[in-house]
């Protein structure tokens, strides 16, 4: 694997790292996983393409996340809020239910060919790193994911909701005997999570094609790092991230032929290794 | 005296089957009320009634205000509680659980420094994690957090459960120290000599219904002793 090689996988597992790192939080605070978390990165992307073709994309960048923090508070106040005394199960499946609805109605709106998103002219070109041509988006991507998970794990360790967000998804019903309003923290924490999902679909716009089926392919991955990470777990989320960004490059590389089964092998493999994923915290 | 804190007839289940038939009692300020019973009689559901985790009907009030349905509430307004489980939470350190007891925002005569002043257990190990503690320190640290919001009445869970002599001990003259600050208590206890110790009046629980009470004096009695039968 040479430098671009990795490179490439840095920001393969960028991008996961900033999907994973929202999904993990929803986890954590509402028990469920959120299926249409595919969903919300698919529609950034296509909000990426629309705002890049009548403005720039640098506002496409501050936009999507805006517009799918709504959407994601939307879907706090419609579904998890209403249905929190319901099973995980009958949670889940609304939220697949609502992954499909938000996919289709893209496809109405976008039709179903790939779109192309070109990047910012100012890193169109190549980059120099230690000696190797890159391409200069990628270490975009790659710089924004890093400023990112640097700022909200500050965000989480420093400030008051942080701490709120740390106790309610270790124990939402303690939390809330403490003062704890935790339908206000999981709003927070939604709305978060989906404006991760519609950045981390803007920065994959230019990078990878733009088309219907990009939603549930990265969902797989995703879902494999949280639980590879540790379900729950916003900083093993993180670490698996990286991990499998560059594992799934190295097998791309090594063997093509197997490389789709790679993520599987792997949290197959971390799964025997510690039952409770990396960060080992325990499933209640 | 003002009552700080009333149940009437409060009825609670879990699942449907119901655990509380029609519990009243009340809480004045500056008070100490003893809540006794056998295991399984209902007192933690009492306590936890207050917070909405069982289904409840009836009326909780605070200062004569009904308690609204969510349970965020309760501390807001001046009712804490050490959960019979302590419930600290492991991956916040001893500092971070003590803050935690003000995220409603309610604060007043206590902080984290005069809090490691009466637990000064706690202050040596205040980056610690919260599993890396005894059962003492996690007993100490769960009413450090409680008094935290500077509550009216505070509600302890069985708080000597599991503790050697020596740390009871202690525990006792820092709920002397917590009286004193005026604040009311209602304590939960299999001990009638804790109960003696620190309360004015006790409140028997049988099968979630009150069964008896009255002065903590008479909790010696025959009569008394077999109602709750400790
Ligand atoms: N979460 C729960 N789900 C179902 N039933 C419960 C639950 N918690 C308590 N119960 C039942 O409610 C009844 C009263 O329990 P509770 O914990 O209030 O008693 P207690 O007086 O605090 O007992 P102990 O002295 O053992 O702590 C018991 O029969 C118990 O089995
Ligand atoms: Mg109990």
């Amino acid at each position: 694997m040479d430098l671009a090689q990795l490179l490439n996988g840095l920001a393969y597992g960028a991008l996961l790292m900033i999907l994973s790192s929202g999904l993990a939080m929803i986890y954590g605070l509402r028990g469920v996983m959120n299926f249409a978390h595919g969903a919300l990165y698919m529609l950034g992307a296509y909000l990426a393409y629309e705002v890049t073709q009548r403005t720039s994309f640098w506002a496409a960048l501050v936009l999507a996340p805006l517009l799918l923090a709504a959407v994601g508070a939307a879907l706090e106040l419609g579904v998890f809020r209403r249905l929190q005394h319901r099973s995980h199960i009958e949670v889940g499946l609304v939220m697949f239910g609502a992954a499909l609805i938000i996919e289709r109605t893209i496809v109405l709106i976008w039709g179903d060919d790939t779109l192309p998103v070109k990047a910012p002219s100012a890193l169109d070109g190549t980059a120099n790193v230690l000696g190797t041509d890159y391409p200069a988006y990628r270490l975009l991507i790659i710089g924004v994911a890093a400023v990112m998970a640097v700022a909200l794990v500050l965000w989480l360790k420093r400030s008051r909701t942080g701490l709120h967000i740390r106790a309610a998804s270790h124990d939402t019903e303690t939390a809330k005997i403490l003062g704890i309003d935790v339908d206000r923290v999981s709003l927070v924490v939604v709305a978060l999570g989906a404006a991760l999902a519609g950045l981390a679909g803007v920065l994959a716009a230019p990078y990878f094609s733009v088309q219907p089926g990009m939603g549930q392919s990265i969902l797989i991955m995703v879902l494999i790092v949280v639980v590879a990470g540790g379900v729950g777990s916003i900083g093993g989320a993180m670490v698996a991230a990286l991990a499998l960004g560059l594992i799934q490059t190295a097998g791309n590389v090594w063997i093509p032929s197997v490389a789709v089964l790679v993520p599987y092998l792997v949290a197959i493999a971390v799964l025997l290794w510690r039952p409770s994923g990396l960060a080992g915290k325990r499933v209640a | 005296m003002t009552t700080l804190l009333q149940l009437k007839d409060v009825r609670a289940s879990y699942d449907g089957a119901l655990v509380l038939d029609g519990v009243s009692l009340h809480v004045d300020a500056g008070e100490t009320v003893g809540l006794v019973g056998r295991n399984g009689a209902g007192k933690t559901t009492t306590l936890l009634s207050i917070f909405g985790v069982p289904q409840v009907t009836g009326e909780i009030l605070v200062e004569g205000k009904a308690l609204g349905k969510r349970g965020y509430e309760p501390a807001a307004r001046g009712v804490s509680i050490v959960p019979q489980e302590k419930r600290i939470f492991p991956n916040l350190t001893v500092t971070e659980n003590i803050l935690l007891g003000g995220a409603s925002g309610r604060r007043g005569r206590w902080t984290v420094e005069t809090l490691f002043e009466l637990f000064p257990n706690l202050a040596r190990g205040k980056d610690r994690p919260g599993d890396r503690l005894s059962g003492g320190e996690q007993q100490m640290l769960a009413i450090a957090r409680g008094l935290m919001a500077d509550p009216k009445v505070l509600l302890l869970d069985e708080p000597t459960e599991g503790l050697a002599p020596v740390i009871i001990d202690e525990l006792i003259d820092a709920l002397k120290v917590i009286q004193d600050s005026g604040t009311a208590l209602v304590l939960v206890e299999q001990h009638v000599r804790m109960v003696q110790m620190l309360a004015s009046r006790f409140v028997a629980l049988g099968k979630g219904r009150v069964v008896a009470e009255g002065a903590t004096a008479d909790l010696q009695s025959r009569e008394v002793q077999e109602l709750i039968a400790l």
